[in-house]
């Protein structure tokens, strides 16, 4: 055996550690900044109670005070009044953190649910026929419509929205989740985990779904900028949250009626809304360069 | 294999008074895609005992990999099928037992090595973890008991300090360290019947004679039975006791190893020993065979390899050969056999 212990000494090099990903991603500073901007404006969301200047629901006869930049301004009001004469800025971090709160929570349910139907159908071939026509059912159905179906049987409120939220984004999650686990069902690891003798949940945990879930994360953490507009959208047309909640959505279309005279209540939960999406959107695609190893140069 | 004639007549002697470890009697295997019926795996039958070494030799879509999957029953059904025939472990059908049971047998008492190292391990566990992922299945270990046999494992299949590749993942091992890992892991219940899928193929050729070597002395170590699939027919004349020469989907030459070499039968295998290429011989063209495997939808009337065959003659065209004996322990499939005459 020694000149086979010699050889295998030999071929014990083992290629050098890949740096981690977050390493790896913070080397990249368009994906600083984007992380830096979310971790802000989520401190912002959680931290609303504490640092907002005024009552978010508490209306004055300050109305349409135009913020601080402009003629007018006061360090009052940063960013000025609405219509009904509440803080902006205080309407802002809180709108912010019920945008994000409905986004996280239906992304999150309906990424899950859709991932584990689509991991399922990859799982089991025989299931996959009835999954996708399923999928293809809901994928024609267009969010707002069942949203405005949901509002008209639940009432609005912020419940109907985030579940119909939720089931949009079933779908979508479903068919990548079933396109990512098809090509991990082929490796060969899948079948030599069988011949060790694994049960099918062992096989579907440990084996498929651990191999298919930064790859699934990757494409929620897209959808999430998505599912914001969406919900901004189905508040904007009145069907998300009750005045005199604040909301993104909700707050630029009040400060529709007042377009001509005070743009900014229309124009700064807009831009928190751009922005928002934008920093999700550039980290999800700086996260899936970085983890995807089919990427990794 | 004379060294190792002391446990391998004990085994014998036992297999004779009973039924034999591993048979596998007229085997179908059937893939059933759109709409058409490929037969994989046609009337294939051997057996195999404790102590020896089958080599299951044939051209790429012969059948080789789906009969020792099927051993494992992990041939995917749909669009697989067992049309028909039976594989025996010391008498039990393994075709009709419980999944359950099946499970159990699975890395319990028949372990697998896969052909391709580089793709056969879960990325995401370290090398130790899956080892002990598989006795905690089968052993029952503690976790502590699990950790030291683990590294135990890596030890026997000759991995240098086992203690740290034990906490490797896969992509941080080379492919012979990989395929090492593989082979730990099969054997990793003792199991009594090892299967090896053309386990050095992707290997290159210095990682391969150690990894043959080791499977050697493993054999030699624990008595199990061996069934190695693989196309070198080097690799065989090295390694086997026994050869099952398959060709589309049958068994159309079985002999033991020495009188297989010394005395091919079947026109397929001649031929596949002429394009062997050899040091001692002249250098020049190869030997090849002409034509190429006829696809498996394809219904064929008489001998399968008939249309590629020098010696075919209208017999073959239209009656299908059936496995004779010519001497004990060597059967072929050859309405020709016996051949004086080798073909140059």
């Amino acid at each position: 055996m020694t000149s086979i212990d010699a050889a295998a000494a030999v071929d014990e090099q083992a290629p050098p550690a890949i740096q981690p990903w977050w390493s790896r991603l913070m080397r990249d500073p368009i994906a600083l900044f984007a992380t830096a901007v979310l971790l802000a404006i989520i401190i912002c969301a959680i931290a609303a109670p504490l640092i907002s200047p005024h009552d978010p629901f508490a209306t004055s006869r300050a109305v349409m005070k135009p913020p601080i930049w402009n003629a007018g301004g006061s360090w009052d009001h940063i960013l000025g009044t609405d219509g009904q004469g509440r803080d902006m800025l205080s309407r802002l971090f809180y709108g912010t953190r019920l945008t994000l709160i409905i986004g996280v929570v239906s992304v999150g349910l309906g990424g899950t649910f859709g991932s584990f139907i689509g991991l399922l159908a990859a799982f089991y071939p025989k299931l996959e026929p009835w999954v996708m026509r399923l999928v293809d059912v809901m994928l024609s159905f267009p969010a707002i419509l069942l949203g405005l179906a949901l509002v008209a049987v639940l009432g609005s409120g912020v419940t109907p929205v985030v579940i119909a939220l939720a089931i949009a984004s079933i779908p979508d999650t479903a068919r990548i989740a079933r396109s990512i686990a098809v090509s991990v069902m082929k490796q060969e690891f899948i079948e030599a985990g069988r011949a060790v003798g694994l049960s099918d949940i062992a096989l579907f945990t440990r084996y498929l779904l651990r191999n298919c879930i930064s790859s699934i994360m990757i494409f929620m953490s897209l959808r999430f900028g998505q599912i914001i507009l969406i919900g901004a959208a189905l508040s904007f047309l009145g069907l998300g949250a009750r005045p005199p909640t604040a909301e993104l959505g909700m707050m630029a279309s009040q400060g529709r009626d007042f377009l001509l005279f005070a743009p900014h209540i229309a124009v700064i939960p807009s831009v928190m809304i751009f922005i928002i999406v934008l920093a999700t959107n550039v980290l999800g695609d700086a996260l899936r360069d970085v983890l995807d190893p089919r990427l990794r140069s | 294999m004379t060294t190792a004639t002391l446990p391998t007549s004990a085994a014998e002697a036992r297999g004779k008074q009973s039924v034999p470890f591993l048979e596998v009697q007229d085997l179908e295997v059937e893939f059933h895609v759109s709409g058409t019926v490929q037969r994989a795996v046609q009337g294939v039958s051997f057996t195999l005992d404790r102590g020896r070494t089958l080599g299951v030799v044939g051209e790429s879509g012969c059948g080789k990999s789906v009969t020792s999957l099927s051993i494992m029953r992990l041939v995917p059904q749909p669009p697989g099928r067992y049309a028909g025939g039976r594989i025996l472990l010391e008498g039990k059908d393994l075709l009709q037992v419980p999944e359950a049971e099946m499970r159990a047998l699975r890395g319990g008492r028949i372990g697998m090595i896969f052909q391709e190292p580089m793709t056969s391990l879960n990325p995401v566990y370290t090398c130790g973890a899956q080892i002990r992922e598989s006795l905690s299945v089968h052993s029952g270990l503690s976790r502590a008991a699990a950790r030291d046999r683990a590294v135990e494992l890596l030890d026997l299949v000759g991995l240098p300090s086992p203690k740290q590749r034990a906490d490797d993942y896969p992509h941080q091992l080379s492919g012979g360290q990989r395929q090492r890992v593989m082979i730990a892991l099969a054997l990793a219940n003792d199991p009594d019947l090892l299967i090896a899928d053309e386990p050095t193929t992707a290997l290159d050729v210095t990682i391969q004679a150690q990894i043959l070597d080791l499977m050697g002395d493993l054999r030699e170590r624990t008595g199990a039975a061996v069934m190695l699939v693989t196309h070198d027919l080097g690799v065989v004349a090295q390694t086997c006791d026994d050869v099952v020469v398959m060709y589309a989907g049958r068994v159309v030459e079985r002999a033991p190893t020495k009188s297989l070499f010394a005395d091919p039968q079947h026109p397929y295998t001649i031929g596949l020993m002429a394009a062997v290429p050899r040091i001692d011989a002249a250098i020049g063209r190869l030997a090849t065979i002409p034509g190429a495997v006829p696809p498996p939808w394809k219904r064929i009337t008489g001998c399968r390899f008939a249309s590629r065959c020098p010696l075919a003659t209208e017999q073959c065209r239209t009656e299908d050969p059936p496995l004779r004996e010519l001497s004990p322990g060597h059967g072929v499939a050859c309405w020709r056999a016996p051949i004086e005459t080798v073909m140059s």
